[in-house]
């Protein structure tokens, strides 16, 4: 099978991160001829989503193979529940609540196929780039999306929700009268201003501390907590202009789909670089995982035209652009050396009941601030079997904080606030109790790295933001390299619009005939 | 704009290179056959809307646009599919044999309660048969899967096959439904589209404040 591979291509993509896929796609899209290779049998390296079964493998792999795994570290996993169920509890079970499961190790593994956990879980800004890109490119096509149901927040040592559209100004009771109107004049005031009027309003505040400029306007402690921690997800050093551009992201993707700015990918976040892969394999682009690569040279050819070389199993590939993720790259070809940048601390827990229980299923992002005052406040994500993730009856959460000393030390005292930690399956707790958990680390490599050669593009791991615009935003700067001038994903044809006769070239959308592919080929 | 079907089946093909699903696709879909058509380059999917007992049913049917060939399919592209045909090649026994890693990789990947279908296609190539149509039988019997030997240059039995898994997945789909009215699970998804409130101003700024 693999003598089959061709070994001449304009772009080699390796790794199938959210950058490289995007990148992968762009090029493909265009009618350049890509490769797209990941070290690994499944697609999304870091960015990846798990089944359970596939968890335990990655699980393994950390504490077994590190080198595989170098990007993590500090893993540890915990299951609070029993291996088996007696059938004597069960029985008692069924008596007091047929609704409620006792969960098993054995059961989740029974039901492995059902649960999708995110190494990298991300939300979409409903009118962010992202899902500006996923319709304009008609990529949308291959993903669905549910809508974040609520923003809550930690305030007073409880679980808030948090107003986000209008009416849920009117419509909460946390809030007084005086204060729906010191928000909505506030908020209206970040949306609707125009950039000299916001230059005019900001100019001695731009770098001074938001919850200053926040207190300056008069807003009471409550709404402060809301519009810093919940609308900007920053904390108490968040400076003015963050500030009020995080606010506005937010306030802008309002109105849209649902009730909050936010839309989760169903299966997770690891579906969508395989989105672009799609597209990248519909428009030619080959794939191979379980693809190591061994070596990367730098070669001029005739005519001082530099190429690419790959030995990949003792196969040598040939290309005139190589993307590769910042994991899978060799060492010798990055420089200068990445920059010291706090790590990620993250932590993922299966519960039999969401943290705050409401009519419909929720879909929650928990936004909550540091609980010793700290720099460093904690991203919460709660899904459900609605969105894939997991069998009924259970929910994922995910935590996501930057690393102080480590993952388990950093999320602990946060999961104890809102999970019961101990507790038996059979009792009645007001918490959801927290049936298996994992923590670990990811080594941040977010941060842009430049490649000692150049047409070797470096692709970023993730970063510990919410959404994937810094990804985006990477994405269309490298195929601006690869391809200047080149439009940037442009909108793939819909089916019905692709006619086919016999004997007769393909419609307009598509240039590339076969013969032209032949063409396209690097020249030897 | 309304909607000009009664149901929508996500459909699949899925087989080694080279075995005709594209072919079988455009027999199906558009009734042409080129054999000049090597790959998959460009091709999506494609809709037939067909009527079954007097219900229009929309068959959105995917390609795997190459990505079987190095077994590199996307969990994605397994997501939502109601109904897969499993495609080989009677003239290609390897391709036979990966039927059952297919199936593993259906089984792994799609949900369980998906409909299957196992097509020998290329059976007008009967001096250079390699695979006895037995031999389908007993494995599509062996893995309690319908079975139909195509051919989508002469148009062979691949009109019967779509309709053959459009009718069970329907079945299937109304027998559950009177079973139970279930809390929609696959309800209260958005696909992103162009048209979704176009650059409407977010509700902040679309009415008029009261307060």
């Amino acid at each position: 099978m693999d003598d089959d591979l061709p070994t001449d291509f304009q772009v080699i993509v390796v790794g199938t991160g959210m950058v490289e896929s995007i990148v992968a796609a762009a090029c493909s899209r265009i009618g350049k001829n890509v490769l797209h290779l990941d070290s690994s049998d499944h697609y999304g390296g870091l960015w990846a989503s798990y089944n359970f079964d596939g968890l335990q493998k990655f699980i393994k792999e950390v504490s077994e193979d590190p080198k595989r795994q170098e990007q993590v570290y500090n893993l540890s996993e915990k299951w609070y529940i029993e291996k088996d169920v007696s059938e004597e509890a069960e029985e008692n079970k069924t008596d007091a609540d047929p609704a409620k499961k006792i969960w098993s190790q054995t059961k989740f593994a029974a039901e492995y196929r059902k649960f999708n956990i995110d190494m990298t879980p991300k939300l979409l800004f409903s009118r962010g780039p992202l899902v500006e890109l996923l319709i304009s490119s008609n990529i949308a096509r291959y993903a669905e999306f549910r809508c974040v149901t609520r923003v809550l927040t930690w305030l007073d040592d409880r679980l808030m929700p948090v107003p986000c559209s209008r009416a849920d100004v009117f419509a909460t009771d946390s809030v007084s009268i005086l204060e729906k109107r010191q928000l909505m004049k506030m908020l209206t005031a970040i949306v609707g201003n125009t950039e000299e009027e916001m230059e005019q309003e900001f100019k001695d505040w731009n770098d001074k501390p938001f919850k200053d400029y926040l207190t300056h306007k008069g807003l009471t402690p409550n709404l402060i907590h809301y519009v810093l921690f919940a609308i900007a997800g920053g904390t108490d050093k968040m400076n003015c202009r963050d500030g009020v551009k995080e606010s506005k992201k937010f306030l802008m993707s309002l109105g849209r789909y649902g009730n909050t700015p936010f839309l989760w990918p169903m299966y997770g976040s690891g579906e969508l670089p395989q989105c672009f892969c799609r597209l990248c394999a519909v428009f030619g682009g080959v794939y191979c995982l379980n693809r190591p690569i061994d070596k990367v040279e730098h070669k001029v050819v005739d005519e001082g035209k530099s190429i690419v070389v790959i030995e990949s199993k003792s196969k040598t590939l040939n290309c005139d652009h190589l993307v590769i993720g910042i994991n899978e790259c060799p060492k010798d070809l990055i420089s200068p050396e990445p920059t010291e940048s706090t790590d990620i601390s993250k932590a993922v827990f299966i519960t039999n009941a969401s943290i705050m229980p409401s009519e419909k299923e929720p879909l929650t992002l928990l936004r909550f601030p540091s609980l010793d005052g700290g720099d460093h406040a904690v991203t919460v994500l709660e899904v459900g079997p609605a969105t894939g993730s997991c069998p009924k009856g259970l929910f994922v959460v995910y935590m996501i904080t930057s690393k102080v000393t480590d993952a388990e030390n950093d999320l602990m005292p946060y999961a104890q606030r809102i999970f019961d930690m101990n507790a038996d399956q059979t009792e009645t707790t007001e918490k959801p109790k927290c049936l298996w958990s994992v923590f670990y680390n990811v080594r941040d490599t977010s941060a842009p790295v430049a490649s000692l050669v150049d047409n070797v593009h470096l692709c970023s791991g993730p970063d510990s933001g919410l959404d994937f615009d810094r990804a985006v935003e990477q994405a269309e700067q490298i195929f601006k390299k690869i391809c200047p001038g080149e439009e940037f994903l442009p909108r793939a044809p819909d089916p019905e619009e692709i006619v086919f006769e016999d004997d007769a070239a393909p419609g307009p959308d598509f240039e590339r005939t076969l013969e032209d592919e032949e063409e396209q080929k690097p020249e030897e | 704009m309304a909607k000009t079907y009664d149901y929508l089946f996500k459909l699949l093909l899925i087989g080694d290179s080279g075995v005709g699903k594209t072919s079988i696709l455009f027999r199906f879909s558009e009734d042409a056959f080129n054999i000049s058509f090597i790959s998959t380059i460009g091709i999506d999917f494609k809709i037939r809307t067909i009527d079954l007992d007097g219900k229009k049913v929309k068959l959105q049917i995917w390609d795997t646009a190459g990505q079987e060939r190095f077994r590199t399919i996307t969990t994605a592209y397994y997501r939502g599919s109601m109904g897969i045909m499993l495609v080989y090649d009677v003239t290609n026994e390897k391709s036979f044999e990966n039927i059952k890693n297919w199936i593993r990789n259906i089984e792994e990947n799609a949900s369980a309660d998906v409909e299957k279908m196992i097509l020998g296609n290329k059976c007008d190539l009967d001096s250079k048969r390699q695979v006895s149509k037995e031999r389908g039988e007993q494995l599509a019997v062996e893995y309690q899967i319908k079975f139909v030997e195509t051919s989508a240059k002469d148009s062979l039995n691949v009109e019967y096959a779509f309709y053959t898994l459009a009718r069970d997945i329907k079945a299937k789909m109304e027998k559950k439904q009177e079973a139970s009215n279930p809390p929609g699970a696959r309800g209260g998804t958005h696909q992103l589209k162009a048209n979704d409130q176009q650059r409407k101003p977010p509700s902040w700024l679309s009415r008029c404040s009261i307060l």
